[in-house]
Order: C-alpha cells, then sequence, then structure tokens
C-alpha cells in the first residue's frame, strides 16, 4: 500500500508539472484531451468493468452536460461555474431515471435499450431546434473565468489552465472511483458480475448498487460534457453520438475493464494513437479498426491485467 | 386524408419490406447466436457494393451477380466467424461487441476508400418504365428484387424447419451443451449461423442496390433499423422479424406523414424501450428461442 501511495504521488507531481515542462499549445491540446477521455473512460467502467453490464448510453449524459452548461450560460446568462457544477447533477437526474429503466434488464437486452436512450437523446438534439438549435449546435461557447480573490486570476485564455481544471477533475473522479470499488458496495458490485444468484442468496440487491455505479458514471461524464463544451466552445448533437461511446469503450478494453489505472492508461494510448494515425491519412481508420480487433482478440483483458501477471503492478490499481 | 393516409400507408409497406430484408440476417447472428453485431449494416453495404462490382465492372448479369454475391459474403462471414467471433465465444459481451465494432470502422473506411464517396447505381438491365397498380408505382427491378427477397427467405425457412442442418442449428440454439452431447457439430453450426446471416445481410444490399444507391454511408442506419426490427418481432423469429419490419415501415410513414419527419427515427427506439420493457420475447412471441 504505501509503495502504491508513492506511485500515486509520484505520477501526481508528474501531471501537476507537464504543463510547466511542455509549453506547446498543441501538445497541451492532446494532453487535456487524454484526461477528459479518462473521467469518460473511468466514469463508464463503473458500470461496464465492475457491474459488468454493456452500456451503450454514456455519450448521453456526456450531452446532457454539454448542451446543459451552454444553453444556461449562453441563453439564460447563468455564471459558467455554476453551470457547469449543475451539469453534473442534471446529468446524475437523467442517469436515475434512465438507470431506473434500463438496469431492470441484462446481457443483450440491456445494450440495446441503452442504445435506444442514446439514439433517442441524439434525435432530440437534432430536432428539439427552439431548445438545442437544431443541427447548426451552439458555436462561441465561452470559456470560464477564475478569480481567487483578486490573489490570482486564470483567464483560461492558456491551455494549462483548462489542463488543470480536467486534472482536477480526473483525480476526484479517481478517488470516488477507488473509494467506491473499495467499499462494501464495490465489492457487492463485483459479487454481482461474478454470480448474481449467489450474490441475491445472501441479501446483496443487485439493482440498487448496479443504479449506484451507473448515477455515479452519470454525474462525472455529465461534468466532462460541461468541461467539453466550454474547452472546445462548439456544441452540436454529436456529442450524443455514439462515436463517443464506442472510443470510450476502446480505451477501457485495452488498458483493462474493472481495474482503476486500466481506463486512464487506454485513454492515453487510444488519444494518442489516433493522433499519430494521422500520417496515414485516408488509411487511418482502417488501420485503427484492425488494431482494435487485433488488441480485444489478443489482450482480451487489457494491459494492466498484463501488468499484474507479471507482478508489475498491485491488484488495487 | 384517407387517400393520402393510404398512400403513407403503401409507402410503408415498401420500405417494411426492405427493413425486413435488412433485419433476416441479423435475427440469424444476434437473434440466435447472440452476437452483437454492430457490422451488420457493412455487410449490407459490402452486399450492395460488390453487386455494383460484379455488374459495371466485370459485366456479370444481375442475377448471377446477386448469387455471386451471396457466395462470396457467405465465405467472408465464415472466415469473419471463424477468426473474430469463434475466440471470444465464451468471453464477455464487451469483448464480442467491440470486435464487431472494430471490424465495421475497418470494412466502413476501407470501403470508402477503395469504391471512393459518390453513390453508385447497380444496374439491372429493366426496363425503367414504371408500373401503376392503384396508387402503387412500381418498376420491372423492384418486382424482381421483391421475388428475389421472398424467395431467399423462404429458402432459408425451408433450411431452417426441413433440413437436418436446420434442426441442428435449432438444437444448438436452445441448448448448446445438449446439442454437443447428442453429436451435433456446435462449432460448425455456428460458424455456418454466421456464414448465411452476413449473406442475407449482403443480399439486402445488392437487392437495394438495385432499387435505391449503393452508399456506405447507409451502413449505420441499416445496423439500427436492423436491431430495432429484430427486437420488434422477437429474438430470432423469422416471421417475427418480417412483421417487424412492415409494422416499422408503417408507423414511420404514417407519423412522418401526418405530424412530423424530424421525429420519424425516434419511433423505432421508443418502440424497442417499450417493448424490451413490457414484452421482451417480441410482439409475436411463440418463436424459436
Amino acid at each position: 500500500m504505501t509503495r502504491n501511495a508513492a506511485a500515486v504521488l509520484v505520477v501526481a507531481a508528474l501531471a501537476l508539472a507537464l504543463p510547466l515542462l511542455i509549453r506547446d499549445p498543441f501538445l497541451t491540446h492532446i494532453m487535456i484531451v487524454v484526461l477528459l477521455y479518462a473521467v469518460l473512460a473511468s466514469s463508464l467502467n463503473l458500470i461496464v468493468g465492475y457491474i459488468g453490464q454493456l452500456s451503450l448510453a454514456h455519450a448521453a449524459f456526456l450531452g446532457i452536460g454539454a448542451y446543459w452548461s451552454t444553453i444556461l450560460t449562453i441563453d439564460y446568462g447563468w455564471n459558467i461555474w455554476v453551470a457547469m457544477a449543475t451539469a453534473g447533477i442534471a446529468a446524475a437526474i437523467a442517469g436515475v431515471v434512465i438507470g431506473t429503466i434500463t438496469l431492470r434488464l441484462e446481457g443483450h437486452y440491456f445494450v440495446l435499450i441503452t442504445l435506444a436512450f442514446a439514439e433517442v437523446l441524439r434525435l432530440v438534439a437534432l430536432n428539439w431546434v427552439e431548445v438545442t438549435r437544431g443541427p447548426l449546435g451552439f458555436p462561441n461557447v465561452p470559456a470560464p473565468a477564475l478569480n481567487l480573490f483578486g490573489v490570482a486570476r486564470f483567464d483560461f485564455h492558456d491551455k494549462a489552465h483548462f489542463y488543470y481544471l480536467i486534472l482536477a477533475l480526473l483525480a476526484v473522479n479517481l478517488y470516488v472511483t477507488y473509494r467506491f470499488v473499495h467499499s462494501n458496495m464495490g465489492r457487492a458490485a463485483v459479487a454481482i458480475r461474478e454470480n448474481r444468484q449467489l450474490a441475491q442468496s445472501v441479501g446483496i440487491n443487485p439493482f440498487r448498487y448496479a443504479l449506484l455505479a451507473f448515477v455515479i458514471g452519470a454525474f462525472f461524464a455529465g461534468l466532462s460534457g460541461a468541461f467539453y463544451a466550454h474547452y472546445i466552445t462548439y456544441v452540436g448533437p454529436e456529442v450524443f453520438g455514439f462515436a463517443f461511446t464506442v472510443t470510450m469503450l476502446i480505451m477501457i478494453i485495452v488498458g483493462g475493464k474493472a481495474t482503476i489505472a486500466g481506463p486512464v492508461i487506454g485513454a492515453a494510448i487510444i488519444a494518442v494513437l489516433l493522433e499519430e494515425l494521422r500520417f496515414a491519412k485516408e488509411i487511418r481508420l482502417s488501420i485503427f479498426g484492425i488494431l482494435l480487433v487485433l488488441s480485444v482478440l489478443f489482450f482480451p483483458n487489457g494491459l494492466v491485467r498484463i501488468a499484474q501477471m507479471f507482478g508489475l503492478a498491485k491488484r488495487e490499481l | 386524408m384517407l387517400e393520402a393516409g393510404l398512400q403513407f400507408f403503401v409507402n410503408g409497406l415498401v420500405t417494411g419490406c426492405f427493413y425486413a430484408l435488412i433485419a433476416l440476417g441479423l435475427t440469424l447472428i444476434f437473434g440466435m447466436m447472440g452476437v452483437v453485431n454492430f457490422a451488420h449494416g457493412e455487410f449490407f453495404v459490402l452486399g450492395g457494393v460488390f453487386a455494383y462490382v460484379f455488374v459495371a465492372l466485370m459485366g456479370v448479369p444481375f442475377w448471377l451477380a446477386v448469387i455471386l454475391v451471396v457466395v462470396v459474403m457467405a465465405a467472408m462471414g465464415a472466415l469473419f466467424d471463424v477468426l473474430l467471433v469463434r475466440p471470444l465465444r465464451s468471453h464477455h459481451i464487451l469483448s464480442t461487441a467491440l470486435v464487431t465494432i472494430g471490424l465495421s470502422i475497418f470494412l466502413l473506411n476501407t470501403t470508402l476508400v477503395l469504391f471512393g464517396p459518390s453513390p453508385r447505381s447497380v444496374e439491372t438491365g429493366f426496363a425503367k418504365a414504371p408500373i401503376l397498380i392503384g396508387p402503387v408505382v412500381l418498376t420491372e427491378a423492384r418486382v424482381f428484387a421483391m421475388i428475389l427477397a421472398i424467395t431467399a427467405i423462404l429458402l432459408l425457412h425451408l433450411l431452417i424447419q426441413k433440413t437436418k442442418l436446420g434442426r441442428a442449428m435449432r438444437a444448438t440454439f436452445q441448448n448448446r451443451d445438449a446439442a454437443a452431447l447428442v453429436g451435433v457439430n456446435i462449432e460448425f453450426v455456428y460458424t455456418f449461423t454466421f456464414a448465411i446471416g452476413t449473406a442475407m445481410a449482403a443480399l439486402a444490399g445488392a437487392l437495394l442496390g438495385a432499387i435505391f444507391v449503393v452508399h456506405p454511408s447507409t451502413a449505420e442506419v441499416a445496423t439500427l433499423k436492423a436491431f430495432v426490427v429484430v427486437i420488434l418481432g422477437g429474438m430470432g423469429s423469422f416471421p417475427g422479424a418480417i412483421a417487424g419490419g412492415l409494422i416499422l415501415g408503417i408507423i414511420e410513414s404514417l407519423w412522418g406523414g401526418f405530424f412530423s419527419s424530424g421525429y420519424q427515427d425516434v419511433i423505432g427506439f421508443v418502440l424497442v424501450i417499450l417493448i424490451l420493457l413490457f414484452k421482451p420475447t417480441g410482439l409475436f412471441s411463440g418463436s424459436t428461442r
């Protein structure tokens, strides 16, 4: 455990120092994308990895958070920080509603009902023009600014400010995930995944724990959505797209599902890989598809599990 | 009002036939085998692409091109099953789903690169003049495509209900362990089923390519509609898939005609949610599963 704590401290110090070492805006952008995807993938990992149900609705919560924060700041003049923070709550409430309905089902049925919900929300974002501005979406979403009692001022013109904001979100997300997984709730969730009947027979209510994991995941996806909106400065119906969910799932499986470090490592590898593959121009996605198929076939348990097999990583990760 | 309604109904019926045709292959792969196949729309598109290649570039007559498409894509499907799906048969649903997603990304992008972004049409050699039967507009190509589709469906039905292999398929998907115990080669049955499912998707692509156009961008819609139809009709039921396709087509067309065409695509997904919650065996229970 102390070795783990030391490792966490080293990684945290490195993450904090990175923007000071790398001043290149493009590289900073890549790092921000990695961290954003790390939050998304690790929040989805709660339900996919620990509960063991394949949810395709995660982009829906990303989209709800993005639209919530954008519409409230642009059309209703809310303070950006309030809008961003409440985006998490809005997504969590949506998570309660959608989770209560969908988590009654399992396996293939759960996959399809979550896909159906994500598609319904995407089509609503596309067609409810009065509120969402339809396919045009919102350009020029404002960046936040932070004034700490006149002592320090962050105007977010510098990408490094965004970097620290998403890093903070990832830290909170990982901490909550760690606490959840290593609590009785997390152990109950894993028990349900491994043997549902047995877990029920000792009095574990599968629905309750699955819903909790689902809602925590939705909360962080909503916050990431708000971050995405104010960082990219554009929000359109694409945020609900299947492509987002797919990217998160790929990151989870490459890094290692049902591990804490896995989705973060997966996010770093996949985001950088997609960037590096730009040299391949139009066959970029063909190569990506092959790499995805090969990684699932040959490393279905992900990199972190391989590292654990060789004793390179602790089981707690 | 009534006349418009009738027209919408007929339009929906035609679209519904195509939905049913696209969904039949997925009834085998998803409904029976339980593989959440996100590459289904790409199989569909590849069918159209191969039909175009055979007819336009190699000068093969349309009917022969359709048979070639079925053979080529069945072989491809068997290959996909052996290489990609079989190793993950006992794995978590996430692994299988991601492999088919990887396959679909690869196939879609590679098709786009090789085939180009412009839509092509498969020439059938039939007269283009429309045949009018009351309010229904038909062309010779359409009639021919319908006949081929119905023949394929009937053959598939006979294969599954009347042959020894069909009985082995039904046994395997009802209880694979028991089927294996009585000597059914279940790995062969799985691969065969996947191959036939792929070929059916490709057949739909070839026929629709003759009626409309072939274009890679239709893959995603085809996948989603096929999933909707399979759920509507009940997992693994052929009559269900056909009825599900027709119902989806008709409801969409009526809704789009009388209310709002923007929300037309929402209907299928709302139906999926309602059916999974209240009648997960599909609208027509008593299926083979």
